[in-house]
């Protein structure tokens, strides 16, 4: 009974801090993934070279159209929702977003947000393509009957941004290193 | 300083190669498809009054189909199998795969290769490419079909090439079978070609020919396919076609309009009205129709109902009322449920 109380308590913990997991809202009601990061040993040319690296490498169809400036980068991008159970799915949507990126010596910010969502359709030749070109705002309230798909469209969206995030903050703290494969290299010379 | 931003943006070559390659990873195995089933009641109690496809029985419950399409891509080869199992996707669509002893019909069966962004080749069996309504209720709007969609190919087995220009223009050409075979008859005896562009945010035009073998003999087809979703709540959709037989008068024409409106997130309501003629053959005149569908589409989760009121009229009374004599106009009401998964 005491380990089954324990389990309980443990699930029970891990389900709220799933449901803690969720965008907060900006002064304009939209949803923001935000954040502040600290390298204090990094400058702001090479986190502006870094940014502007890991932006320009993603897939084309990700992120598209980005100015920048000396101290900042704004960019288009998209990611897509995919309907998955058990290990077989299909694509059940995309979310559009803009990115702004500003650095300065030894920190940087960034933050997500306009966030929309676009339904995909089965088309004829079988492939999963946007019914529309005109996105719903992620944070509109939908009705009842959408409610749980709409909820679950949320929490992928976040997922996929935290995922994002967490590339992004590790391209950018990323020291300067020797490419691994060159130290696989089995030499044969005469200094044996 | 700059020696050590030289060493970093080089590291990051390498690093940034690295997440290129991701983006062409192997993706998982796809499974997808639907269910429909529907109630129709003609209201001159007649069956068959209205001889489009697939909501064929009246004052029943029955069936359409469960589709089930698998795909999968690896790297820059992928291929999409479909398989639909039900009268929708079995005796009522062509080739009937139940008079050669099988249960099922392939809906689509094909490989695809991108040998760049730009340029991909397909071989099988496909969807064909020409008209607006599919076989699939997930993809139309209306649960009835139109008589464009009933006169036309529903399938070609082939071989095609797309280039795709840029974001607003694709052209596709292909060589295929004659229209909704497994395999040819006539030998790859058809040539089609579908010219994509994108005018406008949101507007999308089809331009369609196919020249060949058909169930009619040799003949062509020309198709105008195009959608505009000029707002969020208004999508307005059009199809016109024109068929001749070869070395004949016979042939079709037709035009249908297809505004839809989104009430909310749950309901929108769209209207299906066409007009459709079979040219005349010597002093024979062809039939004409005009028909006008008014169809519902009410959504939950997955899980899509289509109650529809369909009003058609032709000049030679090819409909009956209920007292059996032949009038020139029917009118019908279904409900379907269509689950897509």
């Amino acid at each position: 009974m005491k380990y089954f109380a324990v389990l309980f308590l443990f699930f029970f913990s891990l389900k709220l801090c799933a449901q803690q997991k969720q965008f907060s809202l900006n002064e304009d009601g939209k949803y923001v993934f935000y954040e502040v990061v600290d390298v204090k040993t990094i400058s702001k040319d090479i986190l502006m070279a870094r940014a502007k690296v890991f932006i320009n490498k993603l897939d084309k169809e990700v992120v598209k159209n980005h100015v920048l400036t000396d101290t900042s980068i704004f960019a288009k991008g998209k990611f897509v929702i995919d309907k998955t159970v058990l290990i077989a799915g299909h694509p059940s949507g995309e979310v559009s977003y803009n990115l702004t990126f500003e650095a300065r010596n030894g920190k940087y910010r960034f933050w997500l947000t306009d966030f929309e969502y676009i339904p995909y359709q089965r088309n004829r030749y079988g492939n999963y393509v946007a019914t529309t070109k005109i996105g719903t705002p992620l944070e509109k309230s939908t009705s009842k009957l959408n409610m749980g798909e709409w909820k679950a469209n949320v929490s992928a969206a976040y997922n996929k941004v935290e995922k994002l995030s967490a590339d992004f903050k590790e391209f950018l703290s990323r020291n300067p290193i020797v490419n691994p494969l060159e130290n696989n290299k089995t030499k044969v010379n005469d200094k044996w | 300083m700059k020696l050590k931003l030289l060493l970093s943006i080089s590291s990051l070559t390498f690093g940034s190669a690295v997440i290129a390659q991701t983006t062409t990873q192997t993706t998982p195995l796809e499974i997808s498809g639907s269910v429909d089933t529907y109630f129709k009641y003609d209201f001159a109690n007649q069956p068959n009054n209205i001889k489009t496809y697939f909501d064929s029985d009246h004052n029943s419950v029955s069936l359409g189909m469960i589709d089930v399409l698998l795909k999968k891509k690896t790297g820059k080869a992928s291929f999409v199998g479909e398989l639909s199992f039900g009268p929708r996707g079995q005796t009522q669509s062509i080739p009937d795969a139940a008079a050669g002893g099988s249960s099922f019909h392939i809906q689509n069966l094909y490989v695809n290769y991108d040998f760049s962004d730009k340029f991909s080749m397909t071989a099988g069996y496909m969807g064909t490419f020409v008209g607006y309504e599919v076989i699939s209720p997930v993809a139309n709007f209306n649960y009835s079909t139109s008589y464009l969609f009933g006169a036309g190919p529903f399938q070609n087995a082939g071989i095609k090439a797309t280039y795709k220009f840029s974001d607003k223009v694709s052209l596709m050409a292909g060589l295929f079978n004659d229209w909704n075979l497994y395999k040819a008859t006539k030998g790859v005896s058809s040539v089609g070609a579908q010219l994509m562009v994108a005018p406008l945010e949101g507007w999308t035009a089809y331009l369609n020919v196919l020249s060949g073998a058909d169930p009619y003999g040799y003949g062509t087809i020309e198709d105008l396919t195009t959608s505009y979703q000029i707002t969020k709540a208004f999508k307005l959709g059009l199809n016109a076609a024109n068929y001749d037989v070869k070395g004949s008068d016979a042939g079709y024409a037709g035009v249908a309009l297809y505004p839809q409106v989104a009430i909310n997130d749950v309901v929108s309501l769209g209207l299906r009205a066409e007009y459709f003629k079979n040219k005349d053959v010597g002093g024979v005149i062809g039939d004409k129709y005009t028909a006008a569908t008014l169809s519902a589409n009410i959504k939950s989760g997955g899980l899509t109902l289509i109650p529809e009121v369909r009003l058609d009229h032709s000049g030679t009374k090819p409909f009956l009322n209920r007292g059996s004599s032949a009038v020139p106009n029917a009118g019908q009401f279904s409900i379907a449920a269509v689950y897509a998964f």
